[in-house]
């Protein structure tokens, strides 16, 4: 490790970056062989690889923040523009599919039955399951705020009780989500309805997955000792995060299962 | 039963309320020295034995993976014979 004198943070020749790449190479040309060729070797190799960089990658970006002390605020101030980056791409990714929605569903075609939702599709009740789910993210949304001003007022267990609790509700949600998935009347190869509903909230439900294992390691963190009062960028990207996934649900539900229904 | 829902009732709220109970020691000062030695170590390879089997396993699986990728890539592109 280099000695340096200077505000920003010179990382140290790492390998993550490439074994990360391989494994975008193994996963997609191994969705090609499973696809085509009945093979699921390459795309389980991938998936392999691509866990191991992503737990070293990290384990390393806590090494040194926490550890070696190079999350300096200039630092920390790039981190906080990454992450909006990203979460910003990410609104872009769901804008996507709500085009596609919007795109069918606002002019029917002759072929759907000029309606929607189209002739044939009983969609679910917005006012049951899709209900509890939006009041579980909300109040999700409510704990971890709960959880950032305990962690500002060094409120150690109160903490760890509220980020618990955030963590328990996102696995709740996957659970009543993955009960609603089995439930469903229709399929993602019933026309366009079931493509714009199984992609559009099915990336969405990985997304609160994402996020939910994003607060474990956060809440293990806090157990660890690694935040303080003053410095904790790892929860607030987490809770970043989570606040996006809580938002996209909204519009979700305001537009796919209520107005779509 | 009912006694042991008891205790655990009051065990629960106890270690809730005492972080010593917990038995979770702040580690992070040793954790500190450790990967802040001057021994010339990358950060990836710093913490010790596993870190290095833990690499050598990514790279080998890495190696492997895209060895076998470029072959599966040569025989798709081959129209009928496998070599």
């Amino acid at each position: 490790m280099t000695h340096q004198m200077l505000a920003y943070h010179m990382v140290d020749p790492s390998p993550w970056p490439l074994t990360g790449a391989a494994a975008a190479l193994l996963m997609t040309s191994g969705l090609a062989m499973w696809f085509h060729y009945n093979s699921t070797l390459l795309m389980t190799l991938g998936l392999l690889t691509m866990l191991l960089t992503m737990f070293q990658w990290w384990r390393d970006i806590v090494r040194e923040g926490t550890f070696q002390g190079h999350h300096t605020p200039p630092v920390q101030k790039s981190l906080r523009y990454g992450m909006i980056l990203f979460i910003t791409s990410e609104v872009f990714f769901f804008i996507g599919f709500f085009w596609a929605f919007y795109h069918s569903s606002l002019a029917p075609t002759p072929e759907l039955g000029g309606c929607w939702p189209p002739t044939g599709i009983t969609p679910l009740n917005p006012f049951e399951v899709p209900l509890l789910n939006t009041a579980v993210l909300l109040a999700s949304g409510v704990t971890i705020t709960w959880a950032h001003h305990s962690l500002m007022e060094a409120n150690r267990n109160q903490t760890i009780q509220a980020l618990t609790l955030t963590i328990l509700l996102g696995l709740y949600f996957t659970a009543l989500q993955a009960m609603e998935y089995y439930e469903t009347p229709f399929t993602i190869s019933d026309g366009v309805y079931g493509s714009t509903f199984f992609i559009a909230t099915g990336f969405h439900g990985l997304h609160v997955i994402i996020g939910s294992m994003f607060l474990i390691v956060c809440l293990l963190r806090q157990i660890k000792f690694h935040f303080t009062s003053t410095h904790h960028f790892g929860f607030e990207a987490a809770a970043w995060y989570w606040h996006f996934v809580d938002v996209v649900w909204l519009f979700l539900y305001v537009s796919i299962y209520w107005w779509g229904s | 039963m009912l006694r042991n829902l008891l205790a655990l009732r009051q065990i629960s709220q106890r270690t809730i309320s005492t972080a010593s109970r917990r038995q979770i020691a702040n580690r992070v000062p040793e954790k500190q020295k450790l990967f802040q030695e001057d021994n010339g170590m990358p950060v990836h390879l710093k913490g010790g034995v596993s870190d290095g089997v833990l690499y050598m396993i990514t790279m080998g699986l890495t190696v492997f993976g895209t060895c076998y990728a470029v072959y599966e890539l040569f025989v798709a592109a081959m129209p009928k014979k496998m070599k």
